[in-house]
């Protein structure tokens, strides 16, 4: 038999432990990004020649979503921007310009799909995003009243989703001329 | 909000070394003593089990505590237990319970029932007949139904505005899972014990309801994590009986 006054005082006080472990710990903390990012990739021709793009570290950028919210994001210089996409439609715009001191914004279309997806209880729900086609205003000569900045936007991964390690979503081409 | 801790994949390890050096000490031999070999009959002397039987009944002290503290859930335990013969004991073990999650940005409630059936292996050698104390292995088959409520949950955004949403009830789902335990019982007074299980447990079909992990399954753990650590204790109730029927056999095997 096994000797009762031995044991007791374990058994007593591991389960004294065990209870005063769970009575201690508080609700698990989200380390997972909560809003799927789109990474946009600015590059650029050198000369109007040039047949190799290179990235565009762009001075000041400014990102604005158009949104009643009407906040404004302006990034630090740097040529890879990461920006969200709405969760309530399938269709949103953000409008950009390369520097603070450019006067006119050029304007990017997104349109996608969105899928809802369980990231974990701690972090709830998010949506990820499939995107179907972006649009932009266009650089043109004919127009020099307005002088937009972006040439072209080419979609290289069309899946946005929270994974941090995903490069870029988005190549946006900036006229040699900004 | 509080909830059972979260026990990483080291603590499951160290579980399941503890339970391996367990199986495998008793054997460890010294060098067998050949001169006690009895090579003059072949007839096997068939050991005779002298403890009799026993059913124990035993109810969950443990988390009926937690659950009281945590307050976001609530569940019972029963355990029923049989002893067949050389330690070995058939385990079954059942409950009930749910749980509600009330978070900034994620409510719903989850109920669940759930069943363990299994054994348990005495790792003491008897003392006597009497000697119903036991330190304890054994494996556990489980499964659930878990009935979930419609969820609301808000995306939180601050650029585009926080969006809200709601999931629809869903259809009872099962989850299946294994146990590794170990743990000890104590006779305190006559036929009534108390004892403590711990248990390392493994989720087999945890991505067939990743849309919406339960946060608590009673019997379980926490729905999204494939492997959980838990604990136990019980207070327990023995019935026993056949004891003097073996006894006889017993004397009349030692008579010839």
């Amino acid at each position: 038999m096994i000797k009762k006054v031995k044991f007791l005082p374990v058994l007593l006080l591991t389960g004294y432990s065990l209870v005063w472990c769970s009575c201690t710990q508080q609700r698990a903390t989200c380390l997972t990004p909560t809003i799927a990012s789109l990474s946009i990739e600015f590059m650029h021709l050198p000369i109007d020649t040039s047949t190799v793009f290179v990235d565009t570290a762009l001075p000041a950028a400014v990102l604005i979503p158009v949104t009643r919210r009407a906040a404004v994001d302006s990034f630090p210089q740097q040529s890879v921007l990461t920006i969200s996409l709405s969760s309530d439609t399938t269709f949103c715009q953000w409008l950009f310009k390369p520097d603070t001191t450019t006067k006119t914004f050029d304007t990017i279309s997104f349109y996608y799909q969105r899928n809802l997806q369980f990231l974990s209880n701690a972090c709830g729900f998010a949506y990820f995003y499939t995107l179907d086609s972006v649009h932009t205003t266009h650089f043109s000569y004919q127009n020099y009243n307005v002088v937009y900045s972006i040439d072209s936007a080419h979609i290289t991964n069309a899946s946005v989703t929270n994974d941090v390690n995903t490069t870029y979503q988005l190549q946006v081409y900036i006229h040699p001329d900004y | 909000m509080m909830s059972i801790p979260r026990i990483s994949y080291k603590y499951i390890s160290i579980l399941i070394i503890s339970l391996s050096a367990m199986v495998y000490a008793p054997a460890v031999h010294a060098q067998p003593n050949t001169t006690s070999v009895d090579t003059t009959s072949d007839v096997k002397v068939k050991k005779i089990d002298t403890s009799g039987r026993q059913l124990c009944v035993g109810i969950d002290l443990f988390h009926p505590v937690i659950n009281h503290f945590v307050g976001s859930r609530s569940g019972q335990e029963v355990a029923v237990d049989y002893y067949t013969k050389n330690e070995f004991y058939l385990v079954m073990e059942g409950g009930a319970g749910s749980s509600h999650v009330d978070y900034s940005n994620l409510q719903y409630t989850t109920t669940n029932s759930f069943f363990r059936f299994g054994f348990n292996k005495s790792l003491l050698t008897r003392s006597g007949p009497k000697d119903w104390d036991i330190m304890f292995f054994g494996l556990r088959g489980a499964g659930s139904i878990i009935n979930r409520s419609a969820a609301s949950y808000t995306i939180i955004d601050s650029v585009w505005g926080n969006y809200p949403g709601t999931l629809a009830q869903g259809k009872p789902f099962a989850a299946i899972w294994a146990e590794l335990v170990a743990g000890m019982r104590v006779e305190l007074a006559k036929r009534f014990f108390v004892g403590w299980t711990v248990r390392g447990k493994f989720m087999m079909n945890g991505k067939s309801f990743s849309n919406l992990s339960p946060l608590y399954i009673e019997g379980y753990g926490e729905g999204d994590k494939n492997a959980v650590f838990d604990f136990n204790v019980y207070a327990t109730y023995s019935f026993r009986w056949q004891r003097k029927v073996i006894g006889k056999v017993a004397d009349k095997a030692n008579t010839k």
